[in-house]
Parts: structure tokens; C-alpha cells; sequence
């Protein structure tokens, strides 16, 4: 397991485009076999970073999307009493009642434990569970291992799957979390690398689209007033928005005359802001 | 190896565990480290586990590895605030000029390091505390210098660039922006009040309880009968009071009404209340005070379990808490000083808290925030603040 570890490197994928330093970091991580938490502005790429890595080396991906109701358990496995209830009643099933085994169903990172080949398991926004739950977790994360109590056996995983956790808060997550996972931090992109991760997703933009939509774009997040500033995600869906409109020229986000403005700013209130600040034609 | 440089990151404040330093052992002896640029990034992501230590670990990475000074004031980074001062004074050299005590045209002709320089000079002159007044570097007072000087919005000096090595990223400081003295923002807000809550069932009945299932089932000699539940609903209910009056809270309207805001969707039994500067015989309903008052004896029916949430400076002339007919309103003369009323709202609600947006730091100078602070348990309006506040709030 070892040498296949050291062999597989991640570079990037096809739909993301990676820079050295995260690239270094996720190399150690997988190295270390330890955990890797992702934070960052919303928008800038935690999630798919996960989907590049599970693409190019390549590997299955498991998503747990976490919940704020989200036990423990859930995540691990699911003991289904209703269907051994119904089986015992009316025994038509394939079923053997007799053996609980038969009916645990593996959660999320059950089945990444069990799963023949190595995965990539994404944790999402771990920071919507409270705090037991993210300490539970690491502890069977760093141990590999976890009993399904309903029938006194121990789950170990068959290979240890890369993790990635992404947190969107700001808060700082507990300590015995936090000493168990690598740590980075997604800075905004500068625009020379937003031209990549732009070119990356439309390889055929016309470079005066590009242009103007750049300046456009970066003039927007200085907008004081806006809470929520748009980020890569709304800037490539506002361009395929763009691109989708036959009427559209570029020249015209020059004069300050801004469409689908709502793609952009989601809160209602942001929106009423940056229409404030794009209306009057003036340069922002 | 590299024992020197985790304990700098330790006598910064930065939480490194011994445990990670080890890991970071571990990646150097399996050769997964090459090269200083990748030491850089793996030594943070394995050492440093907050965004917010991202620039002191710069500054530091800098310091031991490129001989780069740290700044004379470790952990608060006299160079930045001297920085967005210059930044917001060149807005307006006409008050620069009169702050440094020189004309405009003198002032012109310094580069803007030599008028750091300078700037940094004027305040080693100064020994001591400065607290009001109109003169220079202090706090509060109508100077433009001093405690509030602070760029809350950090000034990115440098930019962001990629692809350089790594001390010059490190000097570049990049994440000087997510230190701790932020603005408090929703978010931030919401994280710190999210472990406010009080569970109870609620709603419809559509959760299978398994327990009562199999218990129904075997009573009803195994025909089965499958039992529905409740689920498990927040109902906390919250008296959010805030002073709205005077200039006194003017500076901190902006903090206040981000956890305004968030309380009113977060909370759905939320009960906001206006006062002015201390609570007399009522707290108002209307933003105004004026039309919808709550009289103190209406709150004695309210659930006991209710928090109480008071958010003001608490900074007023003692005669308005302590006399008995304190109150700047003449319609309010029931003839119990302002303190007693506080007590008594203290008894009524166990849970309180006092949250006040004025920093920690100040709170001795001001005499009737001493006097609060012995009735509510009163915590900085800060993400640090509200998390005590919170876990105080939720003490049994």
C-alpha cells in the first residue's frame, strides 16, 4: 500500500486548476495518511477539490454532506429495525431474520472503510455538526475503525481513504480536532489565476469576453457595502450565463451596463447594492 | 530539527502541539519535504490549524529563515495599524498634517516611510495612557488616532502573487486580512449562537420510534404496529434588550445590528427590546421608545428559562443608575433607581448576559460598567466574548 502511495501524486484534473502550494499539501496529507481541512471563502473551490483528486488518480469518491441533526451513527452505518420487523412477520424475504448483519446498511464512511479499492472521502461542511460529532468522528478516523454495536464486530477500514474536510465557518473547530488534520486555508484566487481556472472551464473564450469580464468582476468584489462577495463559483456560472445570451457583447460591461447581476449576488440585499453601484453608468 | 523555529511559533501565540511538530518530523524524514518552499507550506498546514495564525506564522517563517525583524509589537503588528492609518490619513492630509503638528506642504515631501518612521517616533515619545480628551494617540476621545485607529477591513500590502519562493510570500504576508481583530461579521455571529439552544419535540409526527415500535408489536402479539414521534425542535426562547439611545452606541451600530439580524432569523421565539442606557420601569417594544412599552412587572410572566441578552456600553453618568429618579425621561419616576430594576431583572431571568460592544480593556475606566458587571455577567461583543457568553447562557 505504501508504494502505491508514494507512486500516485496529484497534480490536478482536467476541471480544476491546482496551485503548487495546495498541491504540496495535499501530497503530504496523503502521505501522512492524515486528513486534510480545507477552509475558505464559499465559491473557491473546497468541494471540488476532492472531486479533482478522486478523478485523476483515480479513485472512487464518497461525499458525506453533513447535517446539523447529523449523528454519529449515521455516518457509520444504519441498523434497519423496521425491515427485520417486517421480515420476521412475513418472512418472504431473502433475508435471513436471524442475522442482524443482514441488515446494516454501511453510511458513508462505512462504505469508504469497507470498499475494495481505496476512495476519497469528502466530509462537507463538517462545521454544520456540533462539536461531539466532529470529535467522535476524528477519533474513528484516526483509529480506522469502528464497532457496529448491534452485532459486537468491529469495522476496520481496508484501505485508508484520503480525507478531505471542508468547513465554511470562520469559527476555529476544537482542539483535538484540529490537532488531527492538516490544515489549509483557500485563499482567493489573483486574477492571473482566475484567467487559468477561466480558461480551464471555457478553453474557447474570446480574450475580449475575458477581459472585460475580469475587470468587471474584481471591480464587483470591491463593492464595500456587499456581504456575501461573489466568488469563482458565481463567476463561472456568470459567464456561462453571458455566453448563453445571443444579445450580449462585452463592450457593454465597459459603460457599466451589468446583466444577469443576480447570478452574481444572491442576498437581496447585496444585489440592491451592487445595482446601486453599477446603475448610474459611473465606474465603480 | 527546527526546534527553535516551533517554539518562536509557540512564544507567538500560535497553538503548535507537540504532537504536529512530530508529524512534521515524520513528513521530513519521509522525504516528502525538498525544498524550502514546500517546508513552508507543509510545516503550515501541519503546525498551524487557523487562518488567523497565517500571518504571524509569516512573520515568523520570515524572521527565522529570512532574518526579517518582527515588528515591535508581537501579536498586534504596530506596522499594520500605522500602515492603514497613513492609508485613511492620506485621504486627508490636512488632518494628518495637524495630528503630526507639521503644515501640509512639510508634510508633502516625506516618502510614506519616512512619515512612519516619524509616526512610530511620536509614539515612543509618548509614555503612558492617553483616555479621552482631544489630544493625540489614546483611547476614545475625539482624536483621529489611537484605539479605534484600527483598519477593521485590513490593508493588503503587497498583493497576492503566485509562484514566488517562499520567505517572499511569507513577507508578503498574505493573510493578514483573518487575524483576530476582525469585524464580527453575520457568520461569525451565527457560529458563536448556534450552541444556543434548547431542544424539545415539536411538529408533526413523522419519526419512527423504534423503541415504542417493537414494544406496540409485541403487545399486539407481533402484528406489527409502527409508532410515530416528534422530532426534536429548537424552541429557546430569547429576550434580545438593546440601548439604541444616545451617541454613546453610534460607534457600534454596525456590530449590534449584525447580531440583531442573525438573532432574528436564528431564534423563533425572539423578543427584541429597545432601552436607553440602563433600564428604568420599562423596556420598549418600538425602536423608538415611545408607543409599545413592556413594563418591568409584565417580564415576572415570562418563562424563567427565557435568556436575556442586553447589549449596551453601559457607559452613563452614575446619577442615572444609581439615583432614584435617575431617568433622563421625565415620564419614567417610579421612584426605584435604575440598579435595583437591573437586579431584579437579574432574579427574574437566571440566564442573562450583558454583551458590551466597548473593549474589555476599557471597562475599568468607566465606573457604571463596574457596577453592571456585579449584577450581569458582562462579556466584549466579540467572536471570543460571545462564545463565553453563549456557554454562560447555556450553564444549567
Amino acid at each position: 500500500m505504501k508504494n502505491n502511495i508514494s507512486n500516485k501524486k496529484f497534480t490536478g484534473a482536467a476541471r480544476y486548476v491546482l496551485d503548487d502550494e495546495l498541491a504540496s499539501i495535499v501530497n503530504v496529507s496523503m502521505a501522512l495518511e492524515m486528513p486534510l481541512l480545507l477552509k475558505g471563502e464559499p465559491g473557491t473551490g473546497k468541494t471540488m477539490l476532492a472531486h479533482a483528486i478522486a478523478e485523476s488518480l483515480p479513485m472512487p469518491l464518497i461525499v458525506l454532506n453533513v447535517k446539523s441533526s447529523m449523528k454519529l451513527v449515521d455516518a457509520l452505518y444504519q441498523y434497519d429495525t423496521l425491515t427485520r420487523l417486517n421480515d420476521s412477520r412475513f418472512g418472504d424475504s431473502q433475508r435471513d431474520v436471524s442475522n442482524i448483519e443482514d441488515y446494516i446498511k454501511m453510511g458513508k464512511i462505512g462504505q469508504s472503510f469497507t470498499s475494495k479499492q481505496r476512495t476519497v472521502l469528502l466530509i462537507d461542511e463538517i462545521d454544520k455538526a456540533d462539536t461531539d460529532f466532529q470529535d467522535d468522528m476524528l477519533d474513528v478516523l484516526d483509529q480506522m475503525e469502528f464497532d457496529i454495536v448491534e452485532i459486537d464486530k468491529t469495522m476496520k477500514a481496508v484501505h485508508r481513504p484520503v480525507i478531505i474536510i471542508t468547513s465554511n465557518a470562520k469559527k476555529d473547530l476544537s482542539d483535538p480536532f484540529l490537532g488531527r488534520c492538516n490544515f489549509h486555508h483557500i485563499a482567493f484566487p489573483d486574477p492571473k489565476m482566475m484567467r487559468k481556472i477561466i480558461r480551464v472551464h471555457f478553453p474557447d473564450i474570446d480574450s475580449n469576453l475575458m477581459e472585460n469580464v475580469m475587470t468587471t468582476f474584481y471591480r464587483m468584489r470591491k463593492i464595500d457595502a456587499v456581504e456575501k462577495k461573489p466568488a469563482t463559483r458565481e463567476l463561472i456560472n456568470w459567464i456561462r450565463a453571458l455566453k448563453s445570451d445571443p444579445d450580449f457583447k462585452p463592450k457593454t460591461l465597459i459603460k457599466g451596463d451589468i446583466p444577469y447581476l443576480g447570478v452574481l449576488f444572491k442576498k437581496s440585499q447585496d444585489y440592491e447594492c451592487a445595482e446601486e453601484a453599477t446603475s448610474h453608468g459611473h465606474v465603480i | 530539527m527546527f526546534i527553535d523555529f516551533f517554539y518562536s511559533l509557540k512564544n507567538a501565540g500560535i497553538q503548535v502541539s507537540p504532537t504536529s511538530f512530530l508529524t512534521l518530523q515524520k513528513a521530513l524524514d519521509m522525504g516528502l519535504i525538498n525544498s524550502l518552499d514546500e517546508f513552508y507550506t507543509s510545516a503550515r498546514a501541519i503546525l498551524v490549524k487557523s487562518e488567523r495564525y497565517f500571518d504571524v506564522y509569516d512573520q515568523i517563517f520570515a524572521h527565522r529563515f529570512e532574518g526579517a525583524e518582527l515588528s515591535e509589537y508581537q501579536g498586534f503588528g504596530i506596522d499594520d495599524i500605522s500602515r492603514a492609518m497613513l492609508d485613511e490619513w492620506l485621504k486627508d492630509p490636512q488632518a494628518l498634517a495637524q495630528a503630526l503638528d507639521m503644515d501640509e506642504a512639510e508634510l508633502l515631501q516625506l516618502t510614506p516611510d519616512e512619515l512612519i518612521q516619524y509616526f512610530k517616533a511620536r509614539l515612543n515619545d509618548q509614555k503612558g495612557r492617553h483616555y479621552g480628551g482631544a489630544t493625540w494617540i489614546g483611547t476614545g476621545g475625539s482624536s483621529p488616532v489611537g484605539h479605534s485607529g484600527h483598519h477593521p477591513g485590513g490593508m493588503r500590502v503587497g498583493g497576492i502573487s503566485r509562484n514566488q519562493s517562499a520567505v517572499k510570500l511569507a513577507l508578503e504576508r498574505r493573510y493578514k486580512d483573518y487575524t483576530r481583530r476582525g469585524l464580527l461579521t453575520q457568520d461569525m455571529v451565527g457560529e458563536a449562537l448556534k450552541r444556543l439552544r434548547n431542544m424539545i419535540p415539536v411538529g408533526s409526527e413523522d419519526q419512527v420510534d423504534i423503541d415504542k415500535t417493537i414494544y406496540r408489536t409485541m403487545k399486539n402479539c407481533g402484528e406489527i404496529e409502527i409508532v410515530f414521534s416528534k422530532r426534536l425542535k429548537d424552541r429557546l426562547k430569547v429576550i434580545l434588550a438593546i440601548d439604541n439611545g444616545g451617541w454613546s452606541m453610534d460607534p457600534y451600530i454596525p456590530v449590534v445590528q449584525t447580531l440583531f439580524d442573525y438573532a432574528r432569523d436564528q431564534f423563533k421565539d425572539l423578543k427584541t427590546c429597545y432601552f436607553h442606557n440602563t433600564v428604568y420601569d420599562v423596556l420598549w417594544e418600538d425602536p423608538a421608545r415611545a408607543n409599545k412599552p413592556i413594563p418591568m412587572e409584565h417580564l415576572v410572566a415570562f418563562d424563567p428559562q427565557t435568556r436575556l441578552i442586553l447589549v449596551g456600553d453601559a457607559s452613563m453618568a452614575p446619577y442615572e443608575l444609581m439615583a432614584a429618579d435617575g431617568s433622563i425621561h421625565v415620564k419614567e419616576r417610579s421612584g426605584k433607581p435604575s440598579i435595583e430594576q437591573l437586579k431584579s431583572l437579574a432574579q427574574i431571568f437566571p440566564h442573562s448576559v450583558w454583551l458590551n460592544p466597548a473593549s474589555s480593556q476599557m471597562w475599568d475606566y468607566t465606573p457604571t460598567i463596574t457596577t453592571i458587571r456585579q449584577i450581569f455577567p458582562m462579556f466584549e461583543l466579540s467572536l471570543d466574548g460571545l462564545e463565553e457568553a453563549v456557554r454562560h447562557l447555556m450553564a444549567k
